[in-house]
């Protein structure tokens, strides 16, 4: 899984597959901080469909952390003020850059959790969807 | 002219502040963030649009700390975000990705995916309810499951939702632009020169007063300005951002970008007809896009902001509305109320020097005579 998707459901899902995941790590292996998790703006760059050209929408409030495991860097990044997200999910990036072996065994945790994602947003559409407008012309 | 320094105000400025901090706790009760992001969604989403700042959390802070005064939050917002860091830039956000979440069309009623109402109080009456006096938590919990269980039942996935101007564009009725590549300017780095780059012009509209980009989107559909705007598409929905890997020494590649998160936003487009002329100088109609997003739910400013849009690229010094410097300075909340809000501090020097030629004319002395 690459890391788009993989970050999108470690976001988007319950923050429990971020702790179980790093559990699974739990005494094998040493972390060395090398970013303690921080604020930090990310500034969103926009499309418009007027002229077809970009600006700058404004910025995000994100927060950040850098995190090593056996010499490899992982970078964890979450929008908002989440100090323990953004440290788990750096260990979880540097545990993939690193190529752990326990990587391997995340995957099924993954899609499952995506599935879970993918359930809630069907809720969500059902319920945008009850909101269509059904026109019907009146006979003069 | 020279300033004067003086002094003396130290304990009377400390007592102010310590009322300040009096005046909202007196009435003994505590606004708890957490019930001000919850319930304050609209507010929130005004400063979050003006400061622009995205952070439903940072704004509930500041509403809580200015008592809901809205410049004072956004002016809050605006100086925190000057002491973070900006670490990264987003990849380029398109709201054909936007998670929808309510998107309607002024111009066609029938358009593909359907008109989705979602959630606006356009439909509701606007009768005050007063049986919110007497809410209960345990009356809001069971209403919420009662809702969430009819929801439940009723699930379908939502059709395709293409862009309704799309309609248009495939009929050949709007005008093309050819991708514009180039990048953006940034007002928050430098400041704006007039003529602007369209760039920062829309950076400025999104980030203006609410209040200040709706009256000026007023002023010019009531007759200052020629421009007669129909909304072809307001949607509104989650964007979701990414990040480009900045750890990777090579150009990164979009799978291995980082997902960071989502915002709300609003975008609007409006269809403005234009009078072209053609080879031959035959004269055709063509519409135009008149731009307009935001953060938040914030429709009136971003149908503005697409009306201001328009004017702005049709510069022009018969209608205001048309007058750059005139829009983009002064829809800034921080700079307008800055500026008007100093007038209240002490200007003790020049006001006596105006009074003392007011003195000297009164008594039919020149004004320019030293002796008096």
């Amino acid at each position: 899984m690459n890391r788009r998707r993989r970050t999108e459901i470690l976001i988007k899902g319950s923050i429990e597959l971020a702790r179980g995941l790093v559990q699974s790590l739990e005494g094998k292996y040493e972390y060395r901080v090398t970013e303690a998790p921080n604020n930090g703006l990310v500034m969103i760059k926009q499309r418009e469909t007027a002229k077809n050209s970009s600006f700058y929408l404004g910025e995000v409030l994100v927060t950040e952390a850098k995190v090593e495991i056996k010499g490899v860097l992982g970078l964890g990044i979450v929008a908002g003020n989440n100090e323990e997200l953004a440290y788990l999910l750096a260990i979880i990036d540097a545990a993939y850059n690193a190529k752990l072996p326990e990587t391997e065994k995340w995957e099924e945790g993954l899609l499952a959790e995506a599935a879970k994602i993918e359930a809630e947003l069907m809720k969500r559409q059902g319920k945008l969807m009850l909101t269509k407008v059904n026109f019907e012309t009146m006979q003069l | 002219m020279a300033y004067v320094a003086v002094k003396g105000g130290e304990a009377a400025i400390q007592e102010s502040i310590e009322g300040l901090r009096y005046e909202r706790l007196k009435k003994k009760e505590i606004l708890e963030i957490n019930s001000i992001q919850a319930g304050l969604r609209g507010l929130i989403d005004q400063i979050m649009s003006e400061s622009s700042l995205y952070s439903e959390e940072l704004a509930s802070i500041a509403i809580k700390q200015t008592e809901g005064n809205a410049e004072e939050a956004v002016l809050l917002l605006r100086a925190y975000r000057s002491t973070l860091p900006r670490k990264h830039y987003s990849r380029l956000v398109k709201t054909e990705d936007m998670q929808v979440e309510r998107r309607i069309s002024a111009g066609f009623k029938d358009i593909p995916g359907g008109q989705l109402l979602g959630s606006a109080y356009d439909y509701t009456h606007r009768l005050m309810d007063f049986s919110l006096v007497e809410e209960t938590k345990a009356e809001a919990m069971k209403w919420l499951e009662a809702y969430e269980n009819r929801i439940n039942e009723g699930s379908s996935p939502i059709e395709a939702l293409p862009k309704v101007v799309d309609y248009l564009r495939k009929e050949g009725l709007l005008r093309e632009y050819p991708e514009d590549s180039r990048e953006p300017k940034d007002i928050t780095t430098k400041s704006m020169a007039f003529p602007t780059e369209r760039s920062e012009r829309l950076q400025a509209l999104t980030r203006g007063m609410s209040s200040a980009v709706t009256a000026l989107g007023y002023a010019a559909i009531r007759g200052y300005s020629q421009l007669h705007p129909t909304v072809g598409e307001l949607r509104i929905g989650s964007l979701p951002l990414y990040i480009p890997n900045p750890l990777s020494l090579q150009e990164a590649s979009a799978e291995e970008d980082f997902y960071i998160g989502e915002i709300k936003a609003t975008e609007v487009e409006s269809l403005i007809p234009i009078v072209k002329e053609s080879q031959g100088g035959k004269k055709e109609i063509i519409f135009e896009i008149g731009y307009g997003i935001c953060f938040g739910q914030n429709e009136t400013k971003a149908i503005a902001m697409s009306i201001l849009d328009q004017c702005l690229e049709r510069p022009s010094k018969e209608f205001p509305t048309h007058d750059e410097e005139f829009v983009l300075l002064h829809i800034d909340g921080v700079e307008a109320s800055g500026f008007i809000s100093h007038l209240k501090l002490p200007h003790y020097v020049t006001f006596q020097s105006e009074l003392d030629r007011v003195r000297r004319s009164r008594r039919g002395g020149n004004e320019n005579e030293d002796s008096l």
